[in-house]
């Protein structure tokens, strides 16, 4: 029964085909309106997309919080939909729902986003909704203290889960505690555990309005075959949020994090027993703003760690069964960014696995190939359309990139750039990062590896109770 | 009111039916792959074998280097990858126009010829990445061990979904050269794979690209065996319990539902979305939003086709909740629904939400091929996402109401309950359920030992 078909049918291929080049593609380009109150409106009419994804991005920080109330924008963000002054919680739950809507938020050190998804044919009930719950929030006192229960409660998984509480620790050790950046996004137990409706209703009243906001609308906007008119963005715009008063507080930039003086050290969160390490590896990087542009860095992020045939995967994966992957990236912030690698390895290969990486990774200063820098060019450049190719893919970018006063002009420029870079541009752009500056979290029995980790030379090495 | 995505059909002489999804907006195009092979098909001793395999299936075929599948595609463009899981396996790709051969050429020749390059070496090196994933996702996380525990719970020793699809590190360690030869010969081949294309290429092209590289394979695949015999509800509830070093107590209420693909299904779906699966939902309602006995709460139906479907409620119990009170709530309001049915209200919501999920799924190329593809191969329905809209309005309030009186009563229940290692102080301590027979709980822990 067991015949082997390879060599049956070997001659039934034809020979490897050759590939033709993809015709030229751009993104789609938004119509841009601003009302009179200051909200930007941004209209991108993708052909085929029946689900419309509106996001509102307001430049609302957690850099704004009280310390003492760290975590209010999160609680704000997951509450803004739970009452309104026209209808309570439950009530506005079940107009949403029987809308087909689905409502959804997120926030970033850059402002928070909310996600309205709606079908088509449910816009005008969908958008009235959305302007209600954005407009008119109660942040009923049960509602803000069951989201803070929550809240406490998603805090000790984070914390027992090894990537989470491994990015949790690098934060903490790599920025200054002055940085917001340093401290969780969400708050930690102690702030948020303070925190109250009226914390929530007052950051609202102040920083959650229309002006440095920006409303985008993605997806089949057209007028349809079957007398389906066109869904009138400016119009709804108007009517929703048209009368909408600014905020009280000035919109303010981003806080600029600073990387701490001692950040060059290797912590171990100790876990006895653990299975596996959970490397988390990183030192300064650039942020969007970087001289010679970013677009470097994406490539260099693909080559470095974005695929099962980079450099690291091509070792620690594909040669030694040492990790199920691991990934390495450049995080923009505000100001700088951080060029992070991290995954998970067997406990007893910890040693081995963290040096296999800082070497790949100091070595690269050795320069790019041609053939590198081609395949993550392209790769990057050549899956633009179908990375973009839906409303909820194009909203979310263009929200994410109105939170740094950007544009999708950008995105297409960045396209452009992927076309025109050199390996001289890759190398450079590369040794720009303080490789070697590390600082090394991991997760695990430190009992295991500490011994080896130390005598790898890559810093001090402090063992923590995780 | 139908949705009319252009669907069209052909099965090659060697029994590859091949679907065509023609849809212009985009300049790509998604190759989909489902072959009729899924850990239901993995024999004891052999648990895991059907994901070790699909990650060979990347390291090089007769024409192809190791490797070179994942570096030849993202060069080109492509993004891809490959799952596993019960009921079968899957292998996609998204890929700009231009680039469609070249996808289908390496498909037809891994799906054709893996074995002239299969190695020691690989094998090797693939089972440790599969030992990685397993730690990653399953062995070092809380709770990791929940979903097979569910299914070792659910389902009987023996059953085809007993064991989960990552398997055991043991049986991992077992497989064999041997081994993969023989899945392969008996499990791949065209006449076992539907392949789907969705995107950016007519029928007309799609069928004669797809003819040029598959055209010449032999339908080696031996013929599937027949669906198992159908799995009735549980008449009593069986109970599993872990005390771990887990951040809160969590429970998975499990329940033995018809298979996909069937009105019956559908309406314990929907059931499940009115008990779980909404905000406004009564379950949520309750426990969550009035009584604060949990911190979250879902609910959720996995259509599978071999005699059962798999559905659960999982419940994170509130900080100082005796678990058991979160559970009495949960029972009385399984029974009420049971007895009640759902209000028109409840229907409507379900209805306009399984409405946007469908459309926003259909919207990305990647997730429709996909649709199409499973449909096609394990319910015979290429239009599937044409009508399954229309299928899903047409089930009434009366069908829910039967489905939950059937499937989801507490009786029909196996929980699994992941419990703190000590209770903290102030709370009351755990006592049996008074609904649970004697000895079941203890029998539940003996079958879990088994599997692992």
């Amino acid at each position: 029964m067991s015949t082997d078909t390879s060599t049956a049918t070997e001659a039934s291929l034809p020979g490897r085909p050759p590939v033709t080049p993809p015709a030229d593609w751009t993104m789609p380009t938004a119509t841009r309106w601003t009302l009179d109150n200051g909200l930007t409106v941004l209209a991108y009419d993708v052909p085929g997309q029946y689900v419309l994804s509106v996001r509102l991005a307001v430049p609302a920080l957690p850099s704004q919080e009280p310390q003492e109330r760290e975590g209010v924008l999160g609680i704000l963000a997951h509450t803004f939909d739970e009452g309104t002054e026209e209808h309570s919680a439950e009530d506005f739950a079940d107009l949403l729902e029987r809308s087909g809507a689905a409502l959804g938020s997120s926030s970033s050190e850059h402002g928070v986003i909310f996600d309205l998804d709606l079908p088509r044919t449910r816009w005008d009930e969908g958008m009235t909704l959305f302007g209600e719950c954005l407009r008119h929030p109660a942040f009923p006192d049960d509602e803000v203290a069951r989201a803070v229960r929550r809240r406490l409660a998603d805090i000790e998984q984070e914390k027992v889960d090894p990537r989470s509480r491994a990015s949790r620790e690098f934060a903490s050790v790599f920025y200054t505690p002055d940085s917001r950046v340093s401290r969780p996004g969400g708050g930690s137990a102690a702030s948020v555990r303070t925190i109250t409706a009226q914390d929530v209703r007052e950051f609202y009243r102040r920083h959650i309005g229309p002006v440095g906001s920006t409303l985008v609308v993605a997806g089949d906007l057209s007028a349809g075959p079957a007398g389906e008119p066109a869904v009138d963005v400016l119009a709804t715009a108007e009517r929703i949020f048209g009368a909408w008063a600014a905020q009280p507080d000035p919109v303010v930039a981003p806080q600029q994090p600073q990387r701490a003086a001692d950040a060059t050290k290797i912590v171990l969160l100790d876990r006895p027993g653990s299975v596996q390490s959970e490397l988390y590896v990183g030192c300064l990087g650039p942020d969007h703003d970087v001289e010679g542009g970013w677009a470097a860095y994406q490539v260099l992020g693909f080559v470095l760690g974005g695929a099962p045939q980079a450099r690291l995967d091509a070792v620690l994966r594909e040669e030694k069964g040492y990790t199920y992957g691991v990934r390495a990236g450049f995080v923009p912030r505000s100001k700088d960014g951080i060029f992070l690698s991290s995954g998970s390895v067997r406990s007893e290969v910890t040693v081995d696995a963290l040096r296999l990486l800082l070497e790949i990774l100091a070595n690269a200063r050795d320069g790019f190939t041609e053939k590198e820098l081609r395949s993550g060019a392209d790769f990057m450049r050549m899956t633009a359309p179908s990375r973009f190719a839906t409303a909820d893919d194009l909203a979310s970018e263009a929200a994410g990139l109105a939170l740094e006063g950007r544009d999708t002009g950008w995105s297409q420029q960045l396209l452009d750039d992927l076309g025109r870079l050199t390996t001289t541009d890759l190398d450079s752009a590369y040794e720009r990062v303080p490789v070697g500056e590390w600082t090394i979290v991991v997760v695990g029995d430190a009992q295991v590896y500490r011994e080896g980790v130390e005598a790898l030379g890559a810093g001090p090495v402090e063992v923590r109770p995780a | 009111m139908p949705l009319d995505y252009r669907i069209s059909e052909r099965t090659l002489a060697n029994g590859l039916r091949v679907v065509v999804n023609e849809d212009h907006n985009v300049p790509t195009v998604t190759v989909n792959l489902w072959v009729n092979v899924g850990s239901r098909h993995e024999a004891t001793g052999h648990t895991g074998f059907a994901h070790l395999f699909e990650h060979l299936m990347f390291q090089g075929s007769a024409n192809v280097a190791s490797g070179e599948h994942f570096a030849l595609l993202m060069d080109q463009g492509g993004r891809l990858n490959a799952t596993t899981w019960f009921d079968r396996t899957n292998y996609f790709e998204t890929v700009p126009t231009g680039a469609l051969d070249l996808a289908l050429w390496l498909e037809a020749d891994r799906h054709g010829r893996l074995l002239a390059a299969l190695s020691q070496e690989n094998l090797d090196n693939q089972r440790d990445v599969v030992k990685e994933e397993k730690r990653q996702r399953y062995d070092n996380q809380p709770y990791g061990h929940a979903i097979a525990d569910m299914y070792a719970t659910v389902f009987p020793v023996g059953h085809p979904y007993h064991h989960s699809t990552i398997g055991s590190m043991e049986d991992l360690d077992e497989a064999s050269l041997e081994d993969v030869r023989s899945f392969f010969s008996e499990h791949y081949g065209p006449n076992n794979t539907v392949i789907t294309l969705a995107g950016d290429v007519t029928p007309e092209e799609g069928f004669a690209a797809v003819e040029r590289y598959f055209g010449g394979l032999p339908a080696s695949a031996a013929a599937r065996r027949e669906p198992v015999e159908p799995l009735p509800p549980l008449d009593e509830p069986v109970r599993l319990e872990r005390r771990e070093d887990v951040p809160s107590d969590r429970l998975y209420l499990c329940f033995r539902l018809p298979v996909d693909g069937t009105d019956e299904f559908f309406a314990a779906s929907m059931a499940l979305d009115v008990l779980g699966g909404l905000a406004t939902s009564r379950l949520y309602k309750r426990l969550v939003r009035r009584e604060h006995l949990a911190n979250s709460l879902h609910a959720a139906a996995w259509g599978l086709v071999d005699g059962v479907s798999l559905g659960f409620i999982s419940v994170d119990v509130a900080d100082g909740v005796n678990p058991n009170r979160a559970e009495a709530a949960l029972t009385e309001e399984l029974d009420r629904f049971a007895l009640e049915g759902p209000t028109a209200g409840e229907l409507e919501a379900v209805m306009a939400q399984n409405e946007r999920g469908w459309l926003q799924h259909l919207a990305s190329l990647d997730e429709r091929a996909d649709a199409i593809c499973g449909n096609t191969l394990l319910h015979d329905d290429p239009q599937f996402i044409n009508t399954i809209l229309d299928r899903l309005g047409a089930i009434t309030g009366e069908q829910v109401k039967q489905a939950a009186a059937t499937y989801l009563r507490p009786r029909n229940r196996a929980v699994v309950a992941y419990l703190r290692a000590e209770p903290p102080a102030g709370e009351e301590p755990v006592e049996p359920v008074t609904d649970l027979p004697s000895g079941l709980s203890q029998q539940a822990a003996v079958v879990d030992k088994e599997d692992r």
